[in-house]
Order: structure tokens, then C-alpha cells, then sequence
């Protein structure tokens, strides 16, 4: 009894309290100060892309007091909710750091409309940039992130983190000086961290952590071994299958990570060098991994911003990428024919030390990685259907691996790789800030007017300037500011809105990594194993096998785009 | 314990330090302590947390060198065991001349200059220097060919 009446005492409370706050929001929806006219409109800029966080105020004419004001929204949107006094003339004073501020009058018809609680629609509003200090400061700071990042002067993550802190200590310390030095707020940086990105490659890498340690490369390795039967011109082919196909799923660097040593054993067991064999692999590792969109981190970045699903990458670039891997196979048993003719019979006791590296070593957890890693395939091709982004596909497939093996958890988050989440978190930031003062507008501006309405000559400069940039420029970063700009020629060039400069970009910045041992984080790591082995991969040894490779594989998955869109 | 401790990472440029200290034990009736040091410091450039499972895998490649370096010594009729450290190669070297009371330690000296590393010219002079004043060991520094570009 004394139960029910608590609840009834309850539910009145909660009755009354809604009841309350219902009328007082009835009231302020109906403030005697406000009119029930509303002047709306939409503010864009000169790639008629909307605007956000402009400023808009209404003004009575010759009066600095606001009648009214609001910000645009992400779509560029504003409404402006009319006064109940509304005086005879009115401006609308626009404005917005880094563009132009614009002042616009309301012409006495609008006004009369006003009054007569109508609302009004303004046309489009353009906004013109401006550049100021910002503008220089924000590009500085990203060229030197790009340098830092390209001598090793710093590692990447911290070269970013500190073009990140540097382009804060300017907004905040330097704003109360001259407003012409503020970039962006806090709130206004985090704004262009694209999240789907860092969630997908932190669901990706918990899934590796487990498959890594399983032995499975070790044993497709020496698998890859046992069927060639030794023959090298059969054995190289096979492995450079293997560490493309598992590039296309996991990442070029963990690929190659755990191929090299194994593949560095099998050549010293049959006697060639070991370099015959992992520069062919790595070589694979670069161009097969284009194949998918969780392949490499590029194509993470370009799948997130242009919407591009697993699918599309499969079906628009797979061809493309067999045609390119084909050619690098024949390229890599010519070029390296010397040394793989000097292959020999293994030794017994070699061979049983490979035999006994070629285990798996944890099958129950491989099994059960593979169910999910089967069901998260499943997911990525189908889940278009539901809308399901990749990142979530990629969390909880990772998240339901752990439920299933329970691993040590302070293991699996000791395998993320926090130092590459914080690398994007702040790449993204830096890059947002250049995007910001409008230096991306104008690169964009620039290659728009150069290219013109060509979209064989868009696409052919935006793949070779991917793969020659590459070859010198760390290609995530080089990514994350191409991107903006290859989505305005999508939008601006006739024939581009199948999205095939999404894909020019991901080929060229992929492939172009075989360029030169800088141009791939995955070519840096084989060369340190490599040489800490006693068999050193130079800059120049590097360059005179991989510029080849890159020449003709660039070339052939061009001719695959050309063909597919085109024709 | 005594003996000589020969410092390798494989490849055609450990061959001839193999072949002094093959050489050296014969002469004077020594083991072989063949030492092969997991290094990551390639790894720090790179953005990668997988610093565990790369040194297992550099740790079972040592071994498979150190098999073949061992085999080499066996072939000639001299006892040979190999010793896998992980850590600073220079460092390494030391403990396992201190433990292992070595006369001798062979390093190998590049022919030609390449690329600047623990075993550059100019730094291994140095280094031989270091170990004889810190260890009983004679320091033998022999000539490589580091040409092993495919």
C-alpha cells in the first residue's frame, strides 16, 4: 500500500515537472518579442560548398545593436528569427574568419514581407576568402610537419602532434593580439577528425593482434615453400600472392613485419639472396594491398571521405590491381634472374628448422579469428545494405573476437597502436587547418584551372602527381590534403562524379610508395630486418629495383582506369 | 671459460668474420661463441607497436643464423655455440666477452664505406678499442665484402 502510494506521488511529480517545462517552453516559443517571420538562406563559398559557423546578424540600418543572430549550420543553412518591432530598413551583416565579411540590405518589398509575418528566402550568399597571417601561418606549419615527417627529424606522430600544438599556441596566445592570426578554436579543430577512420583502424589493428600471433604466415610461408618444391621462379610468385593478399586485409607494415624474417630463412635455406625475395614481397605488399578498402591506410582515408565502400574499391580497383600485380611478377623474376638462378637444395638441417617455424601456433585462435574474420567480410560487402559504416564493422567484429578468445586485455590494448591513432587524430587536425584558411581552395582553384574540363588529363595528373609525390612524401599525409581537393574536381569536372578520381588518388599514392625505400612505411621496416641480418637494402638499391616497378605497375593499373571509366 | 666470441648478423659480410674466427680456434684450440644481437632501433621511425613480436621473429632468425655460422665451425672440426642477446649490439658484445672471459673478439670491417651502422669503419675502431679496455680480450677486426646488392 504504501509502495503504491510512493509510485503515485512519483508519477504526479514527474506529471507535474513535464507539465511545467511544457509551458514554459509554449511560452518562449511564443515570445512577445519575436515575430513569426523568418528570413532563411544558405551561405557557400566559391566551390559552392556550404559554409559553417558563419556569423549572421541582423541589423536595423545605421544601428550596431543585432536584432537578430545565428550561425550557419553544416549544410550552410541559416534562419533568422524576425523581432516583433520590425524597423523600416534592415541589413544583414555577414561574416567569418578566414573569408570576407558582406553586408547586405534588405530591399523594402522583403521588409514589407516581413512585416506581414512572411518569411523570406535570400538567394545563395558567396563568400570570398581572405588571406591573412593565418593563412601563412597555418601553411608553414603544415610544411614543416611534411618536412619533419620526410627527414626523420622527429617521428610521425610527434611531427604532427606538434604542428597541432603549435597551430593552438598561435589561435589562442595570438587571437587577444590580432585577430588575423586565430585558425581555429579547439572545438573548431576536432570539427575535421574523421572518427570512422580511427575506429576502423583501431578495430583492424585488435584483429591483427590476434592473427599475428597464430603462426599463420610462418606456415603459408613455408607451405609456399613446399609446394614450389624449391623452384624459385614458382616460389617467388607464390609468396609475393601470399603477402598481397594478406596486405589487402591487414596492414603493409604488420604484413611485412612477420614475412620477412620467414622469407629472409627460406632464401638463406636455398641459398640466394634473401633480398631477391622480400623486395619482390614488398613490392606486392604496396600494390595488392590497393585492393580493398581497409588494405591500406590510404585507402581508409579515401574510402571515409568520399564514401566509398569495400565493394566499390573491390569491383573498381581489383582488376586493375591483378593487372599491375601481374606485371610485377614478371618484372621481379626478370630483374632479380641472376640471383634466383643460384638457388640450390636446401640443407636437412635448414630445412627442419623451417619445418618446425612453419607451425601454427595457436590453431584454436586461429580458427576463431577466422570465423570472424569471414563474418567481418561478410559485413563489409553487405553491410552497405544496412547502412552499417565500416569502422563499426570493424569494432564490433574486433570486439566479438575478444569476447569469444578472452585474451589478456592489457595485451590487446597494448597492441593497438595508439602512437598511429594519435598520428591521424592529428594529421587530420593540421591538414583541417590548412583546409580552414582556404590554402586547399586554392590548390584546388589552381589544378581546376590547369586541368580544365579534361577528365583523362584530371585523372592522369592526379594518379602520376600521387605517385611521383609518393615517391618523395610520406602518402598519408599527402592523402589527407589531396583529398579535399580531388572532392572538388569530383564536383567541378564533367564525367567525375563516378568517383574515379577517389580511385586515381588511391592507386597513385599506394603504388607510388614502391618508389623509393622512404615512399612506404612497409619498405622501411623491411629494410631494417633486412639489415640487421647483414643483408642491407640501400636508398639507392631500393630505387633502382623499385622506380622500375613503379613505373609499370602506375601504368598498367592507369590503363585499367582509363579503360574502365572511359570506355 | 675462455674462447673467442665472434659478433655476426648474417649475410656475406659475416662470412669472413666466420672464416677468422674458424682460423683463430684452430690455432689456438678455442670454442666459438657465435653472438647475434636483436636490435629494433629500426623500429623507431616507424609507427608500429609490434616491437614484441618483431623481436621474436628477429630472435628466431638469429637462431637460424647462428645454426648455419655454427655448422660452418663444426664442419672444421671446432666447437661452436651460439648466443642470442637482445638489446645494444656494442653493449651486448661486451657482457657476453665479460661472461664468457674471451680472448679473442672478431668483428668484421667494412671494405667500402656503407651505410652509417653499428659496424661502419670509423666506429668499430672505436669499439675494438673499447673492449680491450673493458674486457681481457684481444679485439681482431677483419675485412669484408659488404657487396651483396641483388
Amino acid at each position: 500500500m504504501k509502495r503504491k502510494v510512493l509510485w503515485v506521488v512519483f508519477v504526479g511529480l514527474l506529471l507535474g515537472i513535464s507539465i511545467a517545462l511544457l509551458w514554459q517552453g509554449q511560452d518562449s516559443l511564443a515570445s512577445p518579442e519575436e515575430n513569426e517571420a523568418w528570413i532563411v538562406g544558405i551561405i557557400q563559398d566559391n566551390h559552392n560548398a556550404p559554409v559553417e559557423e558563419v556569423q549572421v546578424t541582423l541589423h536595423a540600418s545605421g544601428s550596431d545593436a543585432p536584432l537578430s543572430e545565428t550561425l550557419t549550420q553544416a549544410d550552410g543553412h541559416y534562419t533568422l528569427v524576425m523581432p516583433k518591432e520590425i524597423p523600416d530598413s534592415l541589413s544583414i551583416q555577414i561574416s567569418r574568419s578566414h573569408f570576407r565579411s558582406i553586408e547586405i540590405n534588405l530591399t523594402s518589398e522583403e521588409i514589407q514581407n516581413l512585416k506581414s509575418g512572411r518569411t523570406i528566402t535570400k538567394p545563395a550568399i558567396t563568400l570570398e576568402r581572405q588571406i591573412g597571417a593565418a593563412f601563412w601561418i597555418a601553411t608553414i606549419i603544415f610544411v614543416l610537419v611534411l618536412v619533419l615527417i620526410a627527414t626523420g627529424v622527429f617521428h610521425n606522430t610527434l611531427a604532427a602532434l606538434t604542428g597541432t600544438a603549435l597551430l593552438f599556441v598561435v589561435s589562442y596566445l595570438g587571437r587577444p593580439f590580432s585577430e588575423t592570426l586565430f585558425i581555429f578554436n579547439f572545438h573548431g579543430a576536432i570539427k575535421y577528425i574523421d572518427w570512422n577512420v580511427i575506429f576502423l583502424v583501431m578495430g583492424m589493428m585488435i584483429l591483427i593482434a590476434v592473427i599475428e600471433n597464430t603462426g599463420i604466415f610462418q606456415w603459408l610461408s613455408y607451405f609456399a615453400y613446399r609446394i614450389s618444391g624449391g623452384r624459385v621462379w614458382l616460389l617467388i610468385p607464390v609468396l609475393m600472392l601470399i603477402t598481397g593478399i594478406a596486405s589487402a586485409f591487414l596492414d603493409n607494415v604488420t604484413t611485412m613485419l612477420l614475412m620477412t624474417p620467414i622469407s629472409v630463412q627460406i632464401a638463406l635455406a636455398i641459398g640466394i639472396n634473401p633480398l631477391a625475395m622480400i623486395i619482390p614481397e614488398v613490392f606486392a605488399s604496396n600494390v595488392v594491398g590497393v585492393s580493398t578498402l581497409v588494405g591500406t591506410p590510404t585507402n581508409i582515408l579515401i574510402g571515409s571521405y568520399g564514401d566509398i565502400s569495400f565493394n566499390d574499391f573491390l569491383a573498381n580497383l581489383t582488376p586493375g590491381v591483378i593487372l599491375a600485380f601481374v606485371g610485377l611478377i614478371i618484372y621481379s623474376l626478370l630483374t632479380f634472374k641472376k640471383d634466383l638462378s643460384q638457388a640450390k637444395t636446401a640443407s636437412p638441417e635448414l630445412l627442419a628448422m623451417l619445418a618446425e617455424r612453419g607451425k601454427i601456433t595457436k590453431p584454436e585462435h586461429l580458427k576463431k579469428a577466422g570465423v570472424v574474420g569471414a563474418g567481418m567480410l561478410l559485413l563489409f560487402i553487405f553491410g552497405e545494405r544496412l547502412h552499417l559504416v565500416p569502422a563499426v564493422t570493424a569494432l564490433v567484429s574486433a570486439t566479438a573476437l575478444m569476447v569469444w578468445i578472452k585474451p589478456d586485455i592489457e595485451e590487446m590494448i597494448d597492441a593497438v597502436d595508439w602512437t598511429t591513432l594519435v598520428f591521424f587524430m592529428s594529421l587530420f587536425i593540421v591538414v583541417g587547418a590548412i583546409q580552414e584558411v582556404g590554402l586547399i581552395s586554392i590548390i584546388a582553384d589552381s589544378i581546376g584551372k590547369m586541368v580544365g574540363d579534361s577528365l583523362v588529363l584530371t585523372m592522369l595528373s592526379v594518379i602520376w602527381l600521387g605517385a611521383i609525390l609518393s615517391v618523395f612524401v610520406a602518402n598519408i599525409p599527402f592523402t589527407a590534403a589531396m583529398l579535399p581537393i580531388v572532392g572538388y574536381l569530383t564536383l567541378t569536372v564533367p564525367g567525375a562524379e563516378t568517383k574515379v578520381l577517389y580511385y586515381c588518388l588511391s592507386i597513385g599514392a599506394a603504388l607510388g610508395g614502391n618508389g623509393s625505400l622512404i615512399g612506404a612505411s612497409a619498405n622501411m621496416v623491411t629494410a631494417g630486418i633486412s639489415n640487421s641480418v647483414g643483408y642491407p637494402i640501400t636508398y639507392a638499391t631500393f630505387f633502382k629495383k623499385g622506380f622500375p616497378a613503379m613505373l609499370i605497375t602506375v601504368t598498367l593499373a592507369t590503363l585499367w582506369l582509363l579503360l574502365h571509366f572511359l570506355l | 671459460m675462455s674462447g673467442i666470441v665472434c659478433a655476426i648478423r648474417g649475410g656475406p659480410s659475416s662470412q669472413s668474420t666466420i672464416e677468422k674466427a674458424i682460423e683463430l680456434a684452430l690455432e689456438y684450440s678455442l670454442p666459438i661463441y657465435f653472438v647475434y644481437v636483436v636490435n629494433l632501433d629500426f623500429m623507431a621511425h616507424s609507427s608500429s607497436s609490434r616491437v614484441h613480436m618483431i623481436s621474436q621473429e628477429l630472435e628466431h632468425l638469429g637462431e637460424f643464423i647462428l645454426l648455419n655460422a655454427k655448422s660452418k665451425a663444426e664442419k672444421m672440426g671446432v666447437a661452436a655455440e651460439g648466443i642470442i642477446r637482445h638489446g645494444e649490439v656494442g653493449n651486448e658484445i661486451i657482457e657476453v666477452s665479460r661472461e664468457y672471459d674471451a680472448n679473442f673478439v672478431i668483428l668484421g670491417q667494412p671494405r667500402r664505406k656503407g651505410e652509417e651502422d653499428f659496424f661502419s669503419d670509423k666506429r668499430l675502431k672505436v669499439f675494438a678499442s673499447n673492449i680491450e679496455e673493458k674486457t681481457n680480450a684481444k679485439a681482431v677486426l677483419t675485412e669484408v665484402n659488404q657487396n651483396n646488392e641483388a
